[in-house]
């Protein structure tokens, strides 16, 4: 959360985070290089360079392809949102991770040579023209570089510095990143005719993070948050008695934004749903002690207010809203954030 | 273009992003953000960062020090991309997987090693 910036947040979920991915790792990596090469069908002689550099490589595939899977299962069901709590960490191990094979690769098979290693690399296949002998490398290159921006942006600083949205924009790299990787591989080790199994997996964990991509946005598109209609200034946004105690609806008003009305102590508040942070869904979160709570990385807010408890300094925009008969209306230009507005009453004797 | 070229201009691009990167976090930052005032540690984690987008950087410095960013920008996420990140990321892994199993590379398994040259002298 803001305050002063520190290097890095951590707190006990986090260590527990970072602890099980750095076990999962070295296992993974153990495996690999000891337990299973005859299964992964690596078992042919080859050098230990390139078997290390397979092995990261490997690593590095599997850990993207798990991230990428995180996201559409958080969004189809919420007993996955733990897994995305961390997952900053989760990206800036895999690029950690992906930095070995790429060296590796560079001080392997491109040194000893007349020419610099980093101009061998570029020189050395130009078979752009052409599918089967493609310079794979270039796609290798092209996710680390992705996977370089993304972890060298992942610090909070950035999310505010740059805005949530561009932010996310930027990190939207992951899947021009992913997309490159299966390409490198398939394109290199995996016209390897004695990988049969490795090329198995390959293909099922690409198609798996596809697969669950187009559900969670198809899902998204016929489950998503209503419209509200606009009626001049102010846009009805749905039945005030849909709104059960410490929740919320959510709706997309005409300006793109979307709000979300909150029913707290028999009063409604009208907050944006982006939180400041990472622009999580607030109101997909409840309110706990006044608070509600971002479900994505526990950010709170009051909702009266659109600022987060002291010490904290986050602050989102507040809405005026106005209920007639039955229907919530709020307005569609919202306050500054952090803008107290007053909380509605809902009608008496409503339940 | 040669892979010189290209390595000079990665070269120019990353010593800039560095001569930016000092200006910003010695000059720039506490200015465009409260909290990192007197936040000294966390600022090296940051220079990898600037040298790889340090235009970006450039005009958010510019943005914020000026006083023009829109506020309600930052509350407006583009979700509605997703949908077209999933789709591009479909026909692009889809296309990898169809070539790379349509065109397999064969390898010369019926013809036996054959070996160019003697051992060299020293060895």
């Amino acid at each position: 959360m803001s305050v002063k910036y520190i290097p890095v947040q951590w707190n006990k979920n986090k260590y527990f985070y970072d602890a099980v991915l750095i076990i999962c790792v070295v296992l993974f990596l153990s495996i690999y290089l000891y337990l299973a090469p005859d299964a992964l069908g690596h078992a042919r002689p080859i050098n230990p360079a390139v078997h290390n550099a397979r092995a990261f490589g490997a690593c590095a595939f599997t850990m993207m392809t798990f991230i990428l899977i995180i996201g559409p299962l958080a969004r189809l069901d919420t007993r996955f949102l733990p897994l995305l709590y961390n997952r900053r960490h989760f990206g800036v191990l895999t690029a950690l991770v992906a930095l070995p094979h790429a060296l590796t690769i560079l001080n392997w098979y491109f040194i000893g040579g007349p020419v610099d290693k980093y101009e061998a690399v570029l020189n050395s296949n130009l078979a752009y023209d052409r599918v089967i002998g493609f310079p794979f490398e270039s796609f290798g290159i092209f996710a680390l570089l992705c996977l370089g921006i993304l972890a060298a942006t992942s610090h909070d600083f950035w999310l505010k510095f740059l805005t949530p949205p561009i932010w996310k924009a930027l990190h939207y790299l992951i899947y021009p990143a992913y997309a490159a990787v299966v390409a490198h591989v398939l394109l290199g080790s995996g016209q390897d005719g004695h990988m049969p199994v490795f090329n198995a997996l390959v293909t099922g964990g690409a198609i798996t993070v596809v697969s669950l991509h187009v559900i969670a946005a198809l899902w998204e598109r016929s489950n998503g948050d209503p419209v509200a209609a606009k009626m001049e200034r102010w846009e009805s946004v749905c039945n005030w008695s849909e709104i059960a105690e410490g929740r919320a609806k959510i709706a997309m008003l005409s300006s793109g934004e979307r709000v979300a009305v909150f029913r707290h102590e028999g009063a409604l508040s009208a907050i944006s749903n982006a939180c400041a942070h990472q622009n999580g869904p607030l109101g997909e979160g409840r309110i706990i002690a006044c608070l509600v709570t971002c479900p994505w990385h526990g950010f709170q807010y009051d909702v009266r207010t659109g600022r987060s408890p002291a010490p904290f300094t986050e602050t989102i925009p507040t809405y005026d809203l106005r209920i007639e008969g039955d229907q919530v209306f709020v307005r569609t230009e919202p306050h500054p954030p952090g803008t107290p507005v007053e909380p509605v009453p809902v009608p008496e004797g409503a339940a | 273009m040669t892979a010189q070229g290209i390595l000079t201009l990665v070269e120019m691009w990353c010593w800039t992003g560095v001569a930016v990167g000092v200006l910003f976090l010695l000059f720039g930052i506490h200015r465009v953000d409260e909290d990192a005032s007197g936040a000294v540690a966390f600022r090296p984690l940051l220079i990898v960062g600037i040298v790889l987008i340090w235009p970006l950087v450039l005009w958010r410095w510019y943005v914020l020090a000026r006083g023009i960013d829109n506020w309600q920008r930052r509350h407006v996420p583009p979700r509605h991309t997703h949908l077209y990140a999933a789709v591009f990321l479909a026909i692009a892994v889809i296309v990898s997987i169809s070539l790379s199993m349509a065109l397999k590379q064969t390898w010369p398994d019926h013809i036996a090693p054959e070996k160019l040259s003697t051992a060299a002298p020293n060895e």
